[in-house]
């Protein structure tokens, strides 16, 4: 009997698991309850579950929900949501569980701060960019001239007559242009006095622009005012040829992509004669503009993370005009101007583990102008200019965290200009070479991610003038706010002076700068504003004791002693407001500008605005798609007021003032296809309106009559059209 | 009593068996459910509980995948970008976990590092498709030097010269080629075995049928 017990209880023994098994499955719990975010919103499509088991369920748009477990005990409540923080909290299930309240945090994107004081940022790859490079491209009134496009933004100044970017009271010597790094020598076409002309790139070439006008990083120097940075494409998108022509020319480019490498080719021949055909012109041609190009590139990756570019790009043109003596008020000149540019550059990045980065690159330029300077007074001048750049590079980055960086670099610049003036009365032959080298070191820290800051150090040396310096560099961004962020900037610029000055022997210091910075960007989904302010500070510029002005901007002889006792100031405010969201299809942006800015350098008589400042700027800027009809319409309307002249009669230096200033510009693009060929069909009228804009006044020697300064062109037509086949991948199939 | 213990011992094997089992069959009857409804509130009902799963189940490399084959599938309806870009993010750690138990990409994983891709363009074309673009293809070359007879290369070609303009080389006539090649691939394809992914032949099919409509000039 005794055993039959013990076997009894061994059996119910045995038993009890089978029997617990069976139980779990009997006693389901249902838990319930309701997930919300901290203001209280219930979070819907919530997965909510019992950690480490798939019971779960889902949250409905109330918030609410209930699903059935067998677990039992001390588990765990999880929540998670794509765009809020997942949630937890402990729950003792012993039966139904009910009313459960789960907070959920929504996610703050932690978007990294980003340095903006001073710079504007186009790019394909970077998320959060005020601009792309289809933006530049797109930009009426700008005919695809990267450098005409950057002048619809804030800080820069409208230009009719003379060629270059001038930033924040500077003028064109103060902005420096560079390609992948390297300082781009002469980044314009050559061309006649009083006609402005356009950058030499096309903008297809790039994938990124950054443009500052001001309070620039470390890595850059010899630019008072403002650095425009544009970075090349890596390897092509896909194997494409490309046709095209406009009433500028012919041209046609192709690009192949291999494995791990990619190659570019282009060709083009200019000739104008159409484009002045239709344009309203100020300017009579003997010989319109013609000539044309040749570039190659290629880029090769060795590995994931190296990258090897080489490029090569070469231009000529040739061209003679009748045009206003800029020596001799309402006299006429013929100009004749035979140019030729080459550009060959090396590059090469590396990055090593994510730890490190290298960066190297060497380049080297040549120009020749051979002009044809034939005012009646004197007979046969020539002028030769003849430039040649070589520059290297090397950087090295470090990066110690996410959020912690330094990187260090070394550049070098051999540089030389030579001018040959030659006439039946005379022959002079001045010329420079200039060996300048810089050092510099920049850390990118950002202690917690609402804020960054950039401390550098840059040291410039130049063999020429003997002399060096040391530019610290600062910049700083906090966010506030969801969307919001100030920015702070400052930092030391030098410059070398004038190559006039340089070519006639002249020795001064460099020039100086000093920027303040600040402004406040707001940026939410496809909405951006912008607020800058800015002080800057000219020291040592370069003064001609002189008591006569010239306002001849073309070809300045120096007269009289030359030191660095000019000096001067900029500062402004200005607004960016750009909105893609509001109507669809459409895109608009304004930009105003108000600068107050004085200087006393070069052979100025007294301290004042220069003719090239407008204190008002305004651009509005409108782009909209028509879907239907595949059609962009763009628009740019341009408002400046009068900038100062000068009246030799007025006792106030550079007391007058021009008219304003008002220009409208459309394009129109349209986009089709002709058989496989992605067809764009493009049309633009600059100067809609045909306003006779005047850049100035000039004053016969004696005083007694003026002559308006006028841009080479009022109403003008553009019209042209590109092609391009892209490659069919059979081994896509 | 040998009798009881060899039925204790038959019931702990027979849990063993069904929880291998069961961790097909729960992930099999989630996938179909994502895979058979319409309606954005199913899909991510269905999605959640594929991401319970691969929390769950985190030693198999397939829960993972379809975890990130969910989050993707819930960009397809969805509106609003920021969004996408959320579901997107989760679908690409989800995938990364696959690739991490398996040690290194496979075919599916290749394709699925496209459709992320792909996806990613979806919220901003015009800003993303270079850079995305060339991700896309990247991954669809490595996905057929693996396994040129994966259908779901040639769909999601399909799929993305489908919405490409016609002026950039795409539209409907252009694609149909893509969805053809695939449909005769997945027609070799007939049981549905979970543990190799077979997931696409619905959408060819309706992809087909849109492709042989007429391209809009």
């Amino acid at each position: 009997m005794k055993r039959t017990t013990t076997q009894k209880i061994k059996y119910r023994l045995l038993a009890l698991p089978l029997l617990l098994l069976g139980t779990t499955s009997w006693a389901q719990s249902t838990i319930s309850g309701k997930i919300t975010d901290y203001a209280g919103k219930p979070v819907k499509g919530a997965s909510v579950s019992l950690q480490n088991t798939i019971d779960g369920a889902t949250t409905d748009s109330a918030g609410k929900f209930s699903f059935t477990t067998d677990e039992k005990g001390n588990q765990t409540l999880v929540a998670t949501e794509a765009s809020h923080e997942a949630a937890g909290m402990p729950l003792m299930i012993s039966g139904d569980v009910k009313d459960i309240l789960l907070k959920m945090k929504k996610m703050q994107k932690l978007e990294e701060v980003v340095i903006t004081a001073g710079s504007f940022d186009a790019s394909n790859d970077k998320g959060k960019t005020v601009l792309s490079t289809m933006d530049i491209i797109t930009t009426a009134g700008a005919n695809a001239d990267v450098v005409k496009a950057i002048q619809t933004l804030p800080g820069t100044q409208q230009q009719g007559t003379q060629t270059g970017l001038f930033v924040r009271g500077g003028d064109a010597s103060e902005a420096s242009i560079l390609i992948d790094e390297m300082v781009v020598q002469n980044a314009f076409f050559n061309s006649a006095p009083g006609v402005a002309t356009r950058s030499r790139f096309s903008p297809f070439q790039f994938k990124g622009v950054s443009f500052s006008s001001g309070g620039y990083s470390a890595r850059y120097g010899q630019a008072l005012s403002s650095v425009l940075e544009l970075n090349t494409l890596d390897l092509p998108d896909r194997s494409t040829v490309n046709l095209g022509l406009n009433m500028a020319g012919v041209y046609a480019s192709g690009s192949k992509l291999w494995k791990n490498s990619g190659g570019d080719v282009a060709v083009s021949y200019n000739n104008l004669a159409p484009f002045y055909g239709l344009a309203n012109t100020n300017v009579k041609y003997d010989k319109v503009p013609e000539g044309g190009g040749a570039s190659a590139k290629y880029a090769w990756k060795p590995n994931k993370d190296g990258l090897l570019k080489v490029m090569f790009n070469s231009t000529i043109f040739d061209s003679r005009s009748v045009v206003d003596d800029p020596d001799s008020a309402g006299q006429q000149l013929n100009f004749g101007i035979k140019s030729q540019t080459y550009y060959s550059g090396i590059s090469y990045r590396q990055l090593f583990k994510n730890k490190w980065s290298l960066y190297t690159a060497a380049s080297y330029s040549y120009n020749q102008d051979n002009i044809d300077y034939a005012p009646d007074y004197i007979p046969g001048y020539k002028i030769k200019n003849t430039d040649d750049r070589a520059q290297f590079r090397l950087e090295g980055k470090r990066f110690f965290t996410t959020r912690f960086n330094v990187l260090a670099g070394v550049e070098l610049q051999h540089y030389s200009y030579h001018r040959t003036l030659d006439s039946a009365d005379f022959t002079a032959k001045p010329s420079f070479t200039e060996t300048s080298m810089a050092a510099y070191a920049e850390a990118e820290w950002s202690p917690w991610y609402r804020v960054a800051i950039r401390p550098g150090v840059r040291y410039e040396h130049s063999e020429l003038l003997h002399k060096s310096a040391i530019a610290p560099r600062l910049s700083a961004a906090v966010k506030v706010g969801a969307y919001g962020q100030i920015g702070l900037a400052t930092g030391i610029f030098y410059q070398n002076p004038d190559n006039a000055y340089l070519l006639y022997g002249y020795r001064p210091n460099f020039q100086e700068a000093i920027h303040y910075i600040a402004n406040y960007q707001w940026m939410k989904s496809d909405r951006t504003l912008r607020i800058e302010g800015y002080y800057k500070d000219y020291k040592s510029l370069i003064r001609e004791h002189t008591s006569f002005y010239d306002p001849n901007q073309y070809y300045n002889f120096v007269q009289g002693p030359v030191d660095n006792t000019g000096y001067g100031y900029a500062k402004g405010l200005e607004l960016f407001w750009r909105d893609k969201k509001s109507v669809k299809n459409l895109d608009y942006w304004i930009s105003y500008s108000y600068i107050d800015t004085r200087r006393l350098y070069k052979d100025f008589l007294a301290e004042a605005t220069p003719s090239f400042i407008s204190d008002h700027n305004l651009n509005i800027v409108g782009k909209y798609y028509i879907e239907k009809i595949q059609t962009q319409i763009n628009m740019t309307y341009s408002f400046a007021t009068g900038r100062p002249y000068y009246n030799p009669s007025n006792p106030e230096f550079l007391g007058d003032r021009t008219p304003d200033y008002h220009n409208l510009a459309f394009t129109v693009n349209y986009l089709t296809h002709i058989k496989k060929w992605f067809t764009v069909v493009y049309a633009g009228v600059d100067d809609v309106t045909n306003r006779e804009n005047i850049f100035g006044y000039r004053y016969s020697a004696d005083g007694t009559k003026s002559y308006p300064v006028k841009p080479a062109l009022y109403r003008n037509f553009f019209v042209g059209v590109n092609f391009s086949l892209t490659e069919f991948n059979r081994d896509e199939l | 009593m040998k009798k009881l213990i060899l039925l204790a011992a038959a019931v702990c094997l027979t849990t063993v068996t069904t929880f291998a089992q069961n961790f097909q069959e729960v992930l099999s009857k989630a996938f179909t459910a994502l895979d058979t409804t319409w309606t954005q509130d199913k899909k991510i009902e269905a999605s959640n509980k594929l991401g319970l799963i691969a929390k769950k189940f985190d030693k198999e490399w397939l829960a993972s995948y379809y975890a990130s084959y969910g989050k993707v599938s819930l960009t397809f309806n969805e509106q609003d970008g920021t969004k996408k870009d959320a579901y997107l993010d989760e679908a690409q750690s989800f995938l990364e976990t696959a690739v991490a138990l398996l040690g290194k990409d496979n075919d599916e994983t290749y394709v699925m590092r496209a459709m992320i891709a792909n996806s990613r363009i979806g919220v901003e074309p015009q800003k993303r498709w270079q850079k995305y673009g060339a991700i896309f293809n990247e991954n669809l070359e490595k996905a057929k030097e693996l396994n040129p007879d994966n259908p779901r290369i040639y769909m999601l070609r399909g799929i993305s010269k489908f919405y490409t303009p016609k002026m950039f080389g795409g539209g409907k006539k252009a694609s149909l080629p893509y969805f053809e090649k695939a449909e005769g691939l997945f027609a070799k394809r007939t049981d549905m075995d979970i543990t190799k992914p077979y997931w696409g032949k619905q959408t060819n099919d309706y992809f087909i049928g849109q492709a042989k409509g007429e391209d809009k000039e």
